[in-house]
């Protein structure tokens, strides 16, 4: 033990000695300096992409309230469930069929719906369903005269229920085989909502 | 066309240059030892009288002087506390010199000359040589690896890969650079380590449980790389190395310039990468390109022969491209790209450009070292090192957001290191030190997304004590070390209204390793080792949350996570009858008590994206056992054989199911044939060491996987079969290393189960690679 002693003594010396202790004294200086401020607080972002709602506005051409679907996430992904509302329309009836995407995370809301708009070229939305006798057609088009989707046309036929569901796709290969017609299955590109909704037909 | 006649300029350049005629190309390697405790001595200086050149030994003991001429020398070995020694050699082979230096100052040295360098390497740990390092150099750190045993790569297309050890990687695995922790964001199975492997001489890989001296929550296994020490040489030395490969249209070039003088001797390396996009065997991979520059100083001072000063600074930047078509928005779009035979986004041209999704990183890199020999016995060795890793990850977005990254993250280190070394009569070696690390991370919010990551500072404190015993046939080591960790972590709560909550962990960390190895006859030899290690759960495991674009799932982190314990043992027996045959093989075992996984959860979380599965860090036992075989064998000394197999299986003793992204088994076999004799072909050029190498990888199927463990089933086995030609041109001061191999030589398509681009595309078809290195 004494021994032990002695030569960690011994040690205390030959680095006071030598030049060694500069080097000790600066690191002990630095881990208690950078160890002694605070860490600053993230700053908070509001998420400018963020889509937290989608409302596909549905008005009857032959006159009469217009329904509204709504996919509705205020927290984004994970956190609490999204509430969504479905609808229930007539039979044989056409709808101009409208959607809107927001932000309402943030107050004033965002209207995402601009930025799809400027971008048109690089979206395009899907609409599937299998609620016979129901069908959905484009409504616009964007600068190259391929569909978008945010203006379309749903048309009913006899009673029945199913889903609908509404795909935003972004940088489809609009170009592909049936893309255009609506098909997804060539679209590739990645989803940025994919959202269904119960559907009724009476 | 621009290479070609760039190399035909280097040529001629060359060809006009020469001074002094012979045969002037011989190596000389060799270990200087401590005679009394058989341990490796460091900064022994060695001077070659008839050159004038000299070298010091590095931390293995181990020197090298390359292009020495045919003739009679005088080697001068002189280090503190040894009387200079003076021996003389006839030179006319490559040629291995062990000398043993007695601390006595009465009595002599001795010295062993092994004749014909044996290449196989005597350690229990295995290294990637400088020679290696070169021809590779367009590669990445890990690419270096790739054929080694018990090693393979997880990946991420081609430019990202990253080390796995025995089934360990990211947060298990530590790399060190220049002896100096790595720092990044290691979590991320996208991450490849930021070390150029051109700056290293070699690159290291400890699979036992001997890594006890390096803090940073190490479960038994690290990856070392280091450059050698400058020679000292009084003239200016250095290289050109440039290396074009037809798959990716790729150029990288190296250069390294040293010189000695006795005030301060330095030494600087730079390297510049391009490549375009990859391609499979039927189509390109679009925006799998990469952009790199790097740069590497070494100083070296000797104060006196008690005191040496080492400096190093390094940077690191790269641009890397991720195809296009594996970036997906949901789950749907995912089983719709496994059903794709070609991915989506795919072209039928060839280009340079990076769009995204791609990643940005930079990594620089400080570092100081001073080792002080306060008598024959003691030494003492500070480090003190500062590190900036900054990355940014650049997504598919909408409008003016697509030149604003996604994920911006810059991170401070500053690591400090006190080793105290001190030896006691013949055979005990003591050594305590301490190591400090703080680590600075911080979100840049010109993101726009809520990180993945949170904030934090972390400061890490260790203290590690060995015991080494080491005599003529057996060695014993025994270690202990205690480490505590100070987690302070600011995280946005995802709950609305968004606020920032604070975390304060504390952890405690001991690790213990025993190891013994035993001559059991003149060519054979056992060693035993036992380690236990503690890891803490890492902040990326406690607090992630969010959706996770990469791997197309929400991971959920859990603030509960407890301390993750291991216990490994390996067994390793080595057979060397002649210096024509040896053989090695490698066992080895380890529990993991309460193993940190991610699990996937059998709910389905509901976005506006669609449907995301939900992956949760959750706990379990495990264990990770298999088998490393090598043997090598050489005939007539001009034909060279290599046989290495990879056994590996995980499990989760637990839940009773193996264990997800465990590497599959694997065989590599490779035949050299090298020309016996040098050509000359005229007075004053020669040709030497003209080697073809034919090599063939056989990786296997995973079959330790169930269905539903993953997306899809694991691919099926492949084998790749590369093709080697290289030489070496000779020129009185110079020396031109060039080379054509062939990677992938049958252009099988093939996809590998630890290459996450295998859920959309294809690997890498046929390449052809072609080196030219120039040495003076």
């Amino acid at each position: 033990m004494l021994r032990l002693l002695s030569i960690f003594v011994k040690i205390k010396k030959s680095i006071i000695m030598s030049k060694q202790y500069l080097w000790v004294t600066f690191l002990f200086v630095a881990i208690f300096t950078f160890n002694s401020c605070k860490k600053d607080d993230p700053v908070i972002v509001d998420p400018p992409e963020l889509i937290t709602s989608l409302n596909y506005t549905l008005t009857p051409s032959g006159g009469g309230d217009a329904i509204t679907l709504t996919f509705q996430d205020l927290d984004g992904d994970g956190g609490n469930d999204p509430i969504i509302y479905g609808g229930t329309l007539a039979v044989n009836e056409i709808y101009t069929g409208s959607l809107e995407l927001l932000n309402e995370s943030v107050t004033p809301s965002e209207d995402i719906t601009e930025e799809i708009e400027e971008d048109d070229e690089d979206h395009q939305f899907f609409f599937q369903t299998d609620v016979t006798g129901l069908s959905v057609t484009y409504n616009d088009q964007d600068a190259d005269g391929n569909p978008v989707g945010l203006a379309s046309t749903v048309s009913t036929g006899i009673a029945a229920s199913g889903m609908l569901t509404v795909i935003l796709r972004h940088q489809p290969d609009k170009e592909a085989n049936g893309v255009s017609d609506g098909s997804i299955d060539l679209a590739g590109g990645e989803t940025d909502i994919e959202v269904q909704f119960p559907i009724n037909v009476q | 066309m621009f290479n070609k006649k760039l190399n035909l300029i280097f040529l001629a350049f060359f060809a006009l240059l020469n001074c002094k005629a012979q045969e002037c190309n011989i190596a000389i390697t060799g270990t200087v030892i401590d005679e009394a405790s058989q341990s490796p001595l460091s900064y022994v200086n060695i001077f070659i009288q008839e050159t004038q050149t000299g070298t010091t030994t590095d931390d293995d003991g181990q020197f090298a002087f390359d292009d020495i001429c045919e003739g009679h020398y005088h080697f001068i070995v002189s280090h503190i506390g040894c009387a200079d020694e003076k021996f003389h050699f006839d030179i006319f082979q490559d040629t291995t010199i062990n000398i043993g230096l007695s601390h006595t100052p009465t009595s002599l040295g001795t010295v062993v000359i092994a004749g014909q360098q044996n290449d196989f390497d005597n350690q229990a740990n295995l290294t990637v040589k400088r020679n290696i390092i070169e021809d590779n150099s367009n590669q990445n750190l890990s690419g270096m690896l790739e054929n080694e045993t018990g090693i393979h790569l997880l990946k991420n297309g081609n430019g990202i890969s990253k080390p796995i050890v025995h089934g360990l990687y990211g947060n298990r695995l530590m790399v060190l650079n220049n002896g100096v922790l790595q720092s990044g964001q290691q979590w991320g199975n996208d991450h490849s380590p930021e070390i150029d492997p051109f700056s290293s001489d070699k690159i290291t890989v400890l699979k036992g449980a001997s890594v006890i001296e390096y803090g940073g929550g190490n479960l038994g296994s690290a990856i070392l790389t280091a450059p050698k020490r400058i020679e000292r040489e009084p003239h200016l030395h250095g290289q050109i190395n440039y290396i074009f490969e037809t798959n990716g249209f790729g150029h990288t070039v190296n250069s390294r310039l040293q010189k000695y003088t006795p005030f301060l001797a330095w030494r600087v390396n730079g390297t510049f990468k391009k490549y375009g996009d990859k391609k499979t065997a039927n189509y390109f991979l679009n925006n799998t390109g990469l952009e790199e520059y790097n740069l590497s100083l070494q100083l070296e001072k000797n104060w006196n022969d008690r005191l040496f000063l080492d400096f190093y600074a390094s940077t690191f930047n790269t641009r890397l491209g991720v195809l296009r078509g594996s970036h997906i928005g949901n789950l749907t779009d995912l089983e719709q790209a496994l059903n794709n035979e070609v991915p989506f986004f795919t072209e039928s041209n060839f280009s340079y450009n990076l769009e995204a999704p791609k990643q940005h990183v930079s990594h620089h890199f400080v570092k100081a070292k001073t080792k002080y020999f306060i008598s024959d016995q003691q030494i003492l060795e500070i480090i003190v090192a500062g590190q900036l890793n900054d990355r940014k990850e650049f997504d598919i977005r909408r409008t003016e957001r697509k030149d604003i990254p996604a994920l911006s993250l810059k991170q401070y280190t500053f690591n400090s290191d006190i080793k105290y070394s001190h030896t006691f009569g013949d055979y005990w070696k003591f050594k305590i030190g301490n190591q400090n690390i703080i680590t600075d991370n911080t979100n840049n919010p010109e993101t726009g997304i809520l990180p993945l990551i949170p904030d934090y500072r972390s400061w890490k404190s260790g203290f590690f004590s060995t015991l080494s015993f080491d005599k003529n046939k057996s060695s014993l080591n025994l270690g202990l070390r205690y480490d505590y960790e100070q987690q302070t972590v600011l995280k946005i709560s995802n709950a609305l209204p968004r606020e920032i909550v604070r975390f304060e962990n504390k952890f405690h960390n001991v690790s213990g390793l025993f190891s013994y190895k035993i001559k059991i006859a003149e060519t054979q030899s056992i060693g035993w080792n036992i380690g236990y290690a503690m890891r803490n759960p890492a902040v990326n495991e406690l607090y992630s949350n969010g959706l996770h674009q990469g791997v197309s799932g929400i991971e959920e982190g859990d603030a509960e996570l407890a301390v993750e314990k291991a216990m490994k043992n390996t067994l390793e027996y080595k057979w060397i009858p002649s210096s024509n045959f040896a053989f090695n093989v490698l066992a080895y075992h380890q529990y993991f008590n309460d193993y940190i996984y991610l699990n996937p959860q059998d709910e389905v979380r509901l976005t506006i994206r669609g449907a995301f599965p939900v992956f949760k860090y959750e706990q379990t036992d495990a264990t990770i056992y298999g088998l490393d075989i090598s043997t090598q064998f050489t005939v007539n000394h001009s034909i060279l054989g290599l046989l290495r197999y990879s056994y590996l299986k995980g499990e989760d003793v637990e839940n009773e199911v193996p264990l997800i992204f465990m590497p599959p088994n694997s065989f590599f076999g490779s035949l050299t044939y090298r020309a016996p004799k040098s050509i000359k072909l005229t007075k004053k050029l020669k040709m030497e060491d003209f080697e073809i190498e034919l090599s063939n990888r056989l990786v296997f199927e995973q079959k330790n996987i169930l269905e539903g463990q993953d997306f899809v089933l694991p691919p099926s086995s492949y084998n790749l079969v590369g093709l080697k030609f290289s030489n070496n041109l000779i020129l009185p001061s110079y020396k031109i290393r060039s080379f054509i191999k062939a990677d992938n030589l049958l252009n099988v398509r093939y996809r590998d189960y630890l290459n996450r681009q295998r859920y959309f595309a294809d690997d890498i078809g046929l390449s052809i690679t072609v080196g030219i290195n120039v040495k003076f």
